[in-house]
């Protein structure tokens, strides 16, 4: 399948697990999960206003942070002992992170076909990723309603 | 009271101390298969369920030559004292105790409390994968009296024996068939196995730390909802990983003779034409 238009960041990571091995497919979603972010205070405070995201087996949480320029900033609150979870949430955070909800909505959900993510983890993962872009774009929808 | 087979489980202290023993072998059996490379009790071995576990192209376990073949590349012999440990209070640790036992591998055991609570104890992790040298293992014929097939289900059914259902209540009553994003492990129908009880898995741990309740604990769960030792028992989930966790407590911890693990579990029975389904 070809993927066209997908924003550059994301094309970029897609592009580079395309021509990775198996063993650097995982080591590669081992350092996107050791370097995922702390939730910021502000947010710690405030975990209730997270949605969730329920199609993931793992607690996921997420929050879209409009900034001034109306760029959209994911927050993601999940369980360090679901690291899986955690590289793919960081994947798709340094993917999308600071566009607009415009070009977040175009990203196709089968975007991620091409990675062949499945030689390193189970399709039951894969799909969670898609959960989870499904909930970011539900929330860049919101965001650009003005909620 | 004790548990009826209090040989099949290890404390961390145990296993701290056993780390270096040439005659156990301590694997991590994980949902997340990420959590091994992270950090890992040292020595320990990781298999995955789903890439060392099934067979590569149907659904079903891996062959017994596979299986002797992973058995041998861990470095286990028969005498070998198999300890697993896994996140999830255990889970895939109880699956692939399961599958050990199933291709006749009688020395294993879980660490109570698994993954969670050794954290928890701030006990070491590391990131070096072992290795170990070479056995020449060989495995025993399927053991099919711990695994129960959709046939036997179906007679379990209609002659109103005993059957655990361990999946989440939305599960049990249907509400959640069709997860949204989970094609591949969806049933086209809902509901559960007419005459199975609800006894989700959870129930029998504890939340605190991932160990296993008490032996009254556990006996009052599973005898409360009518499940007894004097009948052969079977339990099913989703794909039969959380049962496996189930199989192992009614089996080793309570004791009960007769107790089978449906792996075929609701993505078989919620597909399988002409099954009856209660909801």
């Amino acid at each position: 399948m070809l993927m066209t238009n997908l924003p550059p960041k994301l094309q970029e990571i897609v592009d580079d697990f395309a021509s990775m091995t198996r063993e650097e497919k995982l080591e590669t979603l081992i350092a996107y999960a050791e370097s995922f972010p702390p939730l910021p205070d502000w947010l710690t405070e405030a975990r209730d206003k997270m949605e969730a995201v329920p199609e993931c087996m793992t607690p996921v949480r997420l929050f879209a942070e409009k900034q001034p320029d109306s760029g959209i900033m994911f927050h993601f609150d999940i369980p360090p002992q679901s690291p899986t979870v955690r590289g793919l949430a960081a994947i798709l955070a340094n993917g999308l992170n600071g566009l607009q909800a415009e070009e977040i909505l175009t990203v196709p959900s089968d975007f991620f076909l091409p990675m062949k993510l499945d030689e390193a983890i189970t399709h039951q993962r894969i799909n969670g990723f898609m959960g989870v872009l499904a909930h970011m774009k539900h929330a860049a929808l919101e965001s650009m309603n003005g909620k | 009271m004790s548990y009826v087979h209090p040989e099949y489980l290890v404390d961390t202290e145990w296993l701290a101390a056993h780390l270096n023993d040439a005659d156990v072998r301590i694997i991590e059996s994980d949902e997340d298969p990420l959590l091994y490379p992270i950090g890992h009790i040292p020595g320990a071995v990781q298999v995955d369920w789903f890439s060392t576990l099934q067979h590569p192209l149907r659904r079903d376990f891996l062959t017994k030559e596979k299986f002797e073949e992973v058995a041998s590349n861990l470095g286990i012999t028969k005498d070998t004292t198999v300890v697993f440990y896994g996140d999830k209070s255990n889970w895939f640790a109880c699956y692939a105790l399961w599958l050990f036992q199933y291709y006749g591998h009688r020395n294993v055991k879980i660490l109570n409390g698994g993954r969670a609570k050794w954290e928890q104890e701030k006990r070491e992790l590391v990131k070096d994968v072992p290795s170990y040298e070479k056995t020449n293992y060989k495995a025993k014929d399927a053991d099919k009296s711990i695994r129960a097939f959709r046939d036997e289900v179906l007679k379990q059914s209609s002659s109103k024996k005993p059957l655990v259902d361990v999946r989440s209540p939305k599960e049990y009553s249907g509400e959640l068939i069709s997860m949204p994003n989970y094609p591949q492990e969806g049933a086209t129908r809902g509901g559960h196995i007419p005459g199975a009880v609800s006894i989700p898995w959870a129930q029998a741990v504890n939340e605190a730390d991932s160990t296993f309740k008490t032996p009254e604990e556990l006996r009052a769960l599973y005898e409360g909802k009518g499940i007894k030792s004097d009948e052969e028992v079977i339990a099913y989930c989703r794909i039969g990983e959380r049962s496996s966790l189930t199989w192992f407590v009614l089996k080793y911890l309570l004791g009960y003779p007769n107790v089978k693990n449906y792996d075929g579990s609701w993505t078989e029975w919620g597909n399988l034409v002409d099954a009856p389904i209660e909801k």
